[in-house]
């Protein structure tokens, strides 16, 4: 049960950060890799608040907004200063290590054992046993629908619409004497404030900074918005928030399995197994849709 | 099909009589190793080691879960909360940032944590600073002996005055060793040069800005600059620089020398303190421990390459690594 409890609390965590991708990546159609830096940003915002004494919930707004200042970076230098998609997030990616670390007060690696969290405070220490066990997964569903919700209500609002039509079709929204790259950046800031949210919420939930915690973020994001969006193609009544959720717990699930010990011949052999779980996956979504259409 | 089913009821059988042959209780224990490294593997195979000196046998009353985090931050912390949801009697973490993901995620429960290789436990939080845990946590630190280190490089080298160290800026103990070179170096007549990179691809560049202004290059035990050792042995020996490392197995390697540890050693005192854990003992209660002395370890062909004898009192305890 520990085990299951645990997957799906950093499923959840890695939500967020994949909500953050899915806009860049399937609305936006922009590979953004300023995410692998973004992510610990928002850890780093959070610890050296934290070690500051200040309230966890703050950490919340201040890393997001930290976030979306970052990501408004990687707009600007792709729109206005025309750099290719890929570039100015690399770029981004690149300067914020530096920026990172000096936020983080110096420190590669900065812990916040033993001070109050989003999930260790005088709150969830009332509660009795038996809840207390799911505090941080019911703390973070929460977070989580919040995210959801406030994304499908922001996509159908007008500027939704615009993020939706510059990915799509650009021509739509100078048609309609929108400044395209204008909703791009803004697009970029929205994403990011996501990715350091997630990351601010790990940062809590770990409870220490690390400058390496952001390697391979995108990776973990792109992969959940896959696994999800492509699992749930067909059910139309899962909104493809929902489904990059799913996606995200699953793509923690693969790890989970590949890590349980009985499927490893040996621990090096972790990484190939988790890439043969998501194969599996992919292909089974595949056949399944391939029975609707024949049955259709 | 009835020989088959004969043949697997004499196997059971067998391995039941087995099973219950071995005498009292089995414990299970779980290792967390944060990545693929020379130095962490002889810590593990130490740590088993410790753990068999004191009665505790991998496969006879020792059940060992071993995982690898490759590295990788998400996955570290995959493992620990694996570990800390599981049975198990104890987890050893080695290296500093699955250490913390294992304490985090083992508290709570009644789990005790036990680490390796974490240079400084005091930054890092899983000790308080008289050498008090913070929690149900104990382990031992791989801090490096650099004023051995320094004394070691002066004798070797009476001339140079400038060392030369790469780091990369992510390692938090990279950080608190180059404090103390900075801060020991005067003693004993050397400027510190550092050199900071980010990821592994870095190095050639930073070691060709590097070289020219020191005399010597001096490892830490910094991951990435130490997965590109043989990199760096190159270029400086090409600038006909001497390198000096910070372990055995750098010098296994080719660096000239090193006032290292031995950390197959380590792993066995960590071993020896999870055996009085595991005995009753509550890991709180125990300090956490630092190998004090250092030994010499010296490869005499790299020494040989860049035209420096080892002075008689040295040669006389230095171990010569070619025949280890």
């Amino acid at each position: 049960m520990g085990i299951v409890l645990s997957t799906v609390e950093q499923g959840l965590i890695y939500a967020i950060l994949a909500l953050g991708v899915y806009i860049t990546y399937k609305i936006l159609d922009f590979p953004d890799l300023s995410v692998d830096s973004t992510f610990p940003l928002g850890a780093a915002v959070t610890a050296t608040m934290i070690t500051n004494g200040m309230h966890p919930l703050l950490t919340l707004p201040a890393s997001m907004l930290a976030g979306a200042l970052a990501g408004a970076v990687t707009g600007i230098i792709h729109v206005k200063c025309r750099v290719r998609d890929l570039l100015s997030g690399i770029i981004v990616m690149t300067g914020l290590y530096s920026l990172n670390l000096r936020v983080a007060q110096d420190k590669a690696n900065l812990p916040i054992f033993g001070t109050d969290t989003l999930f260790k405070n005088g709150l969830t220490a009332a509660l009795p046993d038996a809840v207390a066990d799911y505090a941080p997964v019911l703390i973070l569903l929460a977070l989580v629908v919040l995210c959801k919700l406030c994304m499908d209500w922001f996509l159908r609002t007008r500027a939704g619409y615009l993020l939706r039509a510059v990915g799509d079709n650009p021509t739509v929204v100078t048609a309609l004497a929108k400044d395209g790259g204008m909703v791009k950046i803004q697009g970029l800031a929205i994403a990011n404030a996501l990715v350091a949210l997630s990351g601010c919420v790990m940062c809590q939930y770990q409870r220490f900074f690390e400058i390496s915690m952001g390697t391979g973020a995108i990776v973990i994001g792109l992969a959940s918005v896959i696994i999800g969006t492509n699992l749930f193609k067909n059910l139309s009544f899962l909104r493809a928030t929902s489904a990059v959720v799913i996606g995200s717990i699953l793509y923690k699930a693969c790890v989970a399995i590949a890590l349980s010990s009985g499927l490893l011949p040996k621990p090096q052999d972790m990484k190939f197994v988790t890439a043969v779980l998501f194969l599996l996956i992919l292909a089974l979504g595949e056949v399944r849709r391939k029975k609707v259409k024949a049955h259709a | 099909m009835k020989k088959l089913l004969c043949i697997l009821t004499a196997l059971t059988m067998v391995l039941t009589a087995g099973l219950a042959l071995a005498e009292g209780e089995t414990y299970r224990i779980g290792i967390a190793q944060f990545a693929e490294h020379g130095s962490l593997d002889n810590c593990r195979e130490g740590f088993l080691a410790g753990l068999a000196e004191n009665g505790f046998v991998e496969g006879e009353n020792l059940e060992v879960d071993y995982q690898n985090a490759q590295a990788d931050m998400g996955i570290a912390n995959q493992i620990a909360q694996g570990m800390a949801s599981g049975d198990l009697d104890l987890i050893c973490a080695i290296a500093t940032p699955i250490a913390q993901a294992c304490f985090n995620a083992a508290d709570g429960t009644d789990i005790p944590t036990i680490y390796t290789a974490v240079t400084d436990p005091v930054a890092a939080m899983l000790a308080t600073e008289d050498g008090t845990a913070t929690g149900n946590v104990t382990g031992t630190s791989d801090k490096l002996p650099i004023e051995a280190q320094l004394k070691m490089i002066r004798s070797l080298m009476p001339e140079a005055t400038k060392i030369g160290i790469l780091y990369s800026t992510s390692e938090v103990n990279s950080e608190s060793a180059i404090a103390e070179y900075q801060a020991l170096a005067p003693d004993y007549g050397f400027e510190i040069v550092v050199s900071g990179i980010s990821a592994t691809a870095d190095i050639p560049l930073a070691l060709d800005a590097l070289l020219p202004q020191v005399d010597c290059l001096s490892n830490l035990t910094d991951n990435t600059v130490v997965s590109s050792l043989p990199l760096l042995l190159d270029k400086a020996g090409e600038a006909g620089k001497p390198v000096f490392g910070s372990e055995v197995e750098q010098v296994k390697l080719g660096c000239a020398a090193s006032e290292g540890l031995d950390y197959f050693a380590l792993g066995k005192q960590t071993g020896a303190m999870a055996a009085r854990v595991l005995s009753g003992e509550a890991a709180a209660d125990i300090p956490y421990e630092v190998i004090s002395e250092s030994s010499l370890y010296v490869n005499y062909d790299a020494l040989a390459a860049v035209g420096i004898e080892l002075p008689e009192d040295q040669a006389a305890r230095a171990i010569d690594v070619s025949t280890l």
